[in-house]
């Protein structure tokens, strides 16, 4: 898991973030059992503690759940999941709106736009 | 007690200089803290004051309730910014005598860090290079089960491999009963690691707060409000 | 604590002293071998000088050695960055200084045993074993002569003595380098000029005991003669009591130093 944090946002928000990211991309799958703290705060090359509170976070928002024997895991819940995709993604496509329309552009020349740039990409 | 370092108007002075003025200071447990500041701010004063290796001119200071003596000692592990181990010792004299004088110390972990750094334990340390020295004399303080560690300048001069490896070091062997005090000049290697900063300014307390508060706050690493803070 | 501070100090200071004694011993042995030898042969000559040379400078070493590794340990161990390992052991600065004090008197007595091995190696026969042993008993006749029956406590006194000269002597060396360090930026200079200035300071309050003394009653020249026979004794306590107390001072001054104003840089 590569870590990529700035030094402007507490760390602990960016490692939630980072995290979440990775469920969204699949790099974390449902049921995927996290490493200890410790590792994972040795691997992002941050404090301990700090680890430690962006995991309750997750364990708030139900997106990692902790079984005190075997330790953490993703959740298996895929609608959460999904929940969690469709917010992250809205959020983008919301910021991506914002900037063609101070560009000036309607909604059909934005649409046809994405189809230009997408066939040349080959998406 | 919960707290781990007391500081109360600790003051000290040399002659008519004075490195530390009126420091009030209390560090719980459990935290990695930086002790930031530029060269000859008093961050080595402070440091060697918690150590016994100075007296303080006035104030007080007391590690774990107990003013610095024998017994706090026992109990603080001291990486100093300069090599301390007798030149001609071999790597695994050095851990004897590590094992001999300090009741906490773990020689498996010890050897263990060397293992992975692939050193072979008989060798004398005037063999090895000065990046090499500097990682086995973080080993050995950090294998100890102290319940303070100071480390003054643990990154300075060392490569970015070196960095991480020992950044790496700090990190795997925090334990929540113990606080950390990194005293460095080198801020930005070490933000994401440091619950608390404290900024020392011309021997005085400037700023002690959780770096995630600065963060807020001011809404800058802790980097940038000390290049603000201590513009020349 | 202090027997560990004691085992790290002897093996710090053996590893340099104990092969220099070692070759010292071999050598004298060496050169007693060549010197019973019939040297009529021209290279055993060469080689036999050259082994007595060696061994000249060998005793040399063992005495100079000695005497500079017992004040550059003590400088190195704790004045230097060594001292940021040794001052932050959980051990008293006393510890400290007790164990090199006693490392140095054990050395010190090596040395000497060391040195006389030597030369009974070296020179001994049964000739001049009898000249030994004639020699002893003419001293002994003497003191017996002279000091009375008691002449034994005079020599165990005078051992006295001569033991805690040289503790006295050792830690004058420590006081001073212990005050050298009080002058930040010239501590070895400073050491120096402290030995100096303690030794005349010594030597200062010794002459005003001695005279503080002249005038005690009873010490006139004719009330000396009729107390002859105590007189030897009390000139011993003298010195073994001045000897305490020098070595006293000099002890608690490099104590209070390093337990109130250490400063390493």
């Amino acid at each position: 898991m590569q870590w990529d944090l700035n030094s402007e946002k507490p760390v602990y928000l960016q490692l939630v973030e980072q995290i979440q990211a990775g469920i969204i991309s699949g790099k974390y799958r449902p049921g995927d059992k996290l490493p200890s703290v410790r590792e994972m705060a040795a691997q992002a090359m941050v404090n301990p503690n700090t680890m430690q509170r962006a995991m309750s976070e997750l364990e708030r928002d139900g997106l990692v759940y902790a079984n005190r024997t075997a330790g953490r895991f993703i959740t298996s819940d895929e609608e959460l999941i999904r929940q969690l995709k469709k917010r992250y993604i809205t959020r983008i496509i919301s910021e991506f709106l914002e900037k063609m329309e101070q560009l000036g552009l309607n909604h059909d020349e934005i649409v046809s736009l994405i189809d230009e740039v997408s066939e040349n990409k080959g998406v | 007690m919960s707290a781990i370092l007391e500081c109360r108007s600790l003051t000290k002075k040399f002659g008519s200089v004075t490195a530390l003025n009126n420091i009030n200071l209390t560090l719980e447990r459990g935290k990695i803290v930086g002790l930031l500041g530029p060269n000859g701010s008093g961050k080595t004063t402070l440091i060697k004051l918690i150590n016994g290796l100075l007296v303080p001119t006035s104030g007080t200071l007391y590690v774990a309730g107990m003013a610095p003596g024998v017994e706090s000692k026992k109990i603080v592990s001291y990486l100093p910014e300069r090599t301390y181990l007798p030149d001609w010792l071999k790597v695994s004299q050095a851990i004897e005598f590590f094992r001999d004088f300090y009741e906490d110390f773990d020689p498996n972990k010890a050897y263990d860090m060397l293992r992975r750094l692939n050193l072979d334990p008989d060798r004398r340390l005037k063999t090895l290079s000065k990046g090499t020295k500097e990682k086995i004399q973080l080993i050995l303080v950090m294998s100890r089960n102290a319940d303070l560690y100071c480390l003054d300048e643990p990154i300075g001069g060392v490569d970015p491999a070196a960095r991480d490896y020992i950044l790496n070091t700090i990190i795997s062997n925090y334990n929540d009963n113990a606080t950390i005090i990194i005293s460095t000049h080198l801020i930005s290697d070490i933000e994401n690691i440091l619950d608390e900063a404290i900024f020392i300014k011309d021997g005085n307390l400037y700023l002690h707060s959780s770096v995630d508060d600065i963060r807020e706050k001011e809404g800058k690493s802790i980097d940038s409000l000390f290049r603000e803070v201590f513009r020349c | 604590m202090l027997k560990k501070l004691l085992k790290n100090e002897i093996y710090a200071t053996g590893r340099i002293l104990l092969p220099i004694y070692g070759i010292t011993l071999i050598l004298s042995l060496v050169n007693r071998i060549l010197i019973d030898i019939n040297r009529h042969n021209a290279i055993l000559n060469i080689i036999g000088s050259i082994m007595m040379f060696s061994y000249v400078t060998a005793i040399i070493a063992t005495i100079i050695v000695t005497f500079i590794l017992i004040i550059l340990r003590f400088y190195r161990n704790l004045m230097t960055d060594e001292g940021y390992l040794m001052f932050t052991l959980p051990v008293k600065p006393l510890q400290l200084i007790n164990s090199k004090l006693i490392s140095s008197i054990l050395w010190f007595i090596v040395s000497i045993i060391v040195t006389i091995s030597s030369l009974i190696i070296l020179l001994l026969n049964a000739e001049r074993a009898g000249l030994i042993r004639e020699g002893w008993n003419l001293i002994f006749g003497t003191f017996k002569e002279y000091f009375g029956d008691n002449y034994y406590l005079l020599i165990f006194e005078a051992v006295l003595a001569s033991i805690i000269s040289v503790i006295q002597q050792i830690l004058l060396i420590y006081a001073s380098i212990a005050v050298g360090h009080l002058f930040t930026g010239h501590k070895v200079l400073g050491a120096f000029a402290s030995y100096i200035a303690i030794s005349i300071a010594a030597q200062i309050f010794t002459s005003i005991v001695m005279v503080i003394i002249a005038y005690f009653p009873g010490s006139t020249v004719e009330e000396l003669e009729t107390q002859f026979e105590t007189l030897p004794h009390m000139v011993m306590l003298l010195i073994i009591g001045l000897g305490v107390l020098f070595s006293a001072a000099y002890y608690i001054t490099t104590n209070y130093i390093f337990s109130k104003k250490l400063n390493l840089e």
